[in-house]
């Protein structure tokens, strides 16, 4: 937000973000929304500054509110398609990677769609718990329970996937050198392109901590043990000091 | 009935006729409410309504700088809207008419 949003309360404050993301979790068009935070925004500094509290300005429950406001914009399937779709392909990346350093590529069937069917399940969940999140008052402790959940979910899911995987047969899609080459060099561009978008270079970053360094390992005679310890500590170490790195940075901007 | 419930579609009405006066942002808009009397609304009801009439093109908006801080969006009517205006100012002498007898008639007979 702008310099602007200093004069505000930290109550007014804290409901434009949450308005923000809970327009964002409903799915509604981000101009849109940036339109409407901001017509707020003025409206909460002027009434402020006038010794009005933001509960006569958005009266009855903030969350009865955020839903008039919603219900007069409508849904932006196409922006939520996008995002479907790069964290769909962004979890597969994240996959392909690693298999691409373990020769050509193979999947069954049961994988293929148990990705796609646990990358909806996330998205859902995302976006469900953000719209609960910003809508309701609910305590720290809770919010992060909520958000621990979810970040396991996916983690149960794959492992859930890898149970089934072994236990039922399903048809083996076989790539071969060419089409795992294809896919390596599509999974590349779209990491890319995705940072590009989104101006960082973190997903490339701590995918290349998290894959290189047990492919570089794997190349010196080292003990298994060795080799999974080395290359855990070289992994985290590597994710952590990243974003010491990045949080320095961004505090000097 | 609260007054909130008896307010809303009139509320639409009043919002035009401020905006057919004079271009007037949010704010403005809503101290204008009140100066006219109404005071026991929240004032962000409006923002909702306001959306729905921009939808349904009865006004339009434009974003003007201002010295206080962040850009303030201005109000003003379309000729659709300026028509809703006056089919609403009927209804509403319609309403204002009828109800007036209703309650007169039953002030008599007591």
């Amino acid at each position: 937000m702008k310099s602007t949003a200093v004069n505000l309360s930290s109550k007014s404050k804290s409901f434009l973000e949450d308005l923000r993301v809970y327009l964002f979790s409903s799915g509604k068009n981000s101009d849109g929304i940036e339109s409407i935070v901001e017509e707020l925004e003025v409206h909460l500094m002027e009434a402020e500054k006038k010794g009005k509290s933001i509960d006569n300005i958005i009266g009855q429950s903030p969350k009865e509110y955020m839903d008039q406001i919603s219900n007069e914009m409508t849904t932006d399937y196409r922006s939520w398609f996008k995002y479907i779709v790069i964290i769909i392909f962004g979890a597969f990346s994240f996959t392909i990677i690693n298999d691409l350093f373990k020769g050509n590529l193979s999947y069954s069937l049961l994988e293929l769609i148990g990705h796609v069917c646990i990358a909806a399940i996330f998205i859902l969940g995302i976006f469900s718990a953000f719209k609960y999140v910003s809508a309701n008052n609910i305590s720290r402790g809770k919010e992060f329970a909520i958000y621990y959940v979810l970040g396991m979910l996916p983690l149960g899911l794959y492992i859930g996937l890898i149970f089934f995987n072994r236990i039922i047969e399903t048809p083996v899609i076989q790539f071969g050198t060419t089409w795992t080459n294809i896919t390596a060099i599509i999974t590349f561009v779209f990491l890319i392109a995705i940072s590009w978008w989104a101006r960082s270079w973190v997903v490339i970053i701590i995918l290349a901590l998290l894959t290189l360094p047990d492919y570089l390992l794997s190349q010196f005679a080292l003990h298994d043990d060795t080799q999974l310890i080395v290359g855990t500590l070289i992994s985290f170490g590597g994710i952590a000091v990243y974003l010491f790195i990045t949080s320095k940075m961004s505090k000097f901007d | 009935m609260t007054t909130t419930q008896m307010m809303k579609g009139i509320l639409d009405g009043c919002l035009l006729a401020i905006i057919k006066d004079k271009e007037v942002y949010g704010y403005e808009l809503a101290e204008k409410l009140e100066g006219y009397g109404f005071n026991s609304f929240s004032e962000g009801t409006i923002y909702p309504l306001l959306m729905r009439m921009q939808k349904e093109e009865l006004v339009t908006s434009t974003l003007k700088k201002s010295t206080a801080g962040p850009k303030r969006k201005y109000y003003s009517l379309t000729r659709k809207g300026e028509q809703e205006l006056i089919n609403f100012m009927e209804r509403w002498e319609y309403l204002k008419g009828n109800v007036n007898r209703v309650l007169n008639h039953e002030a008599k007979n007591d």
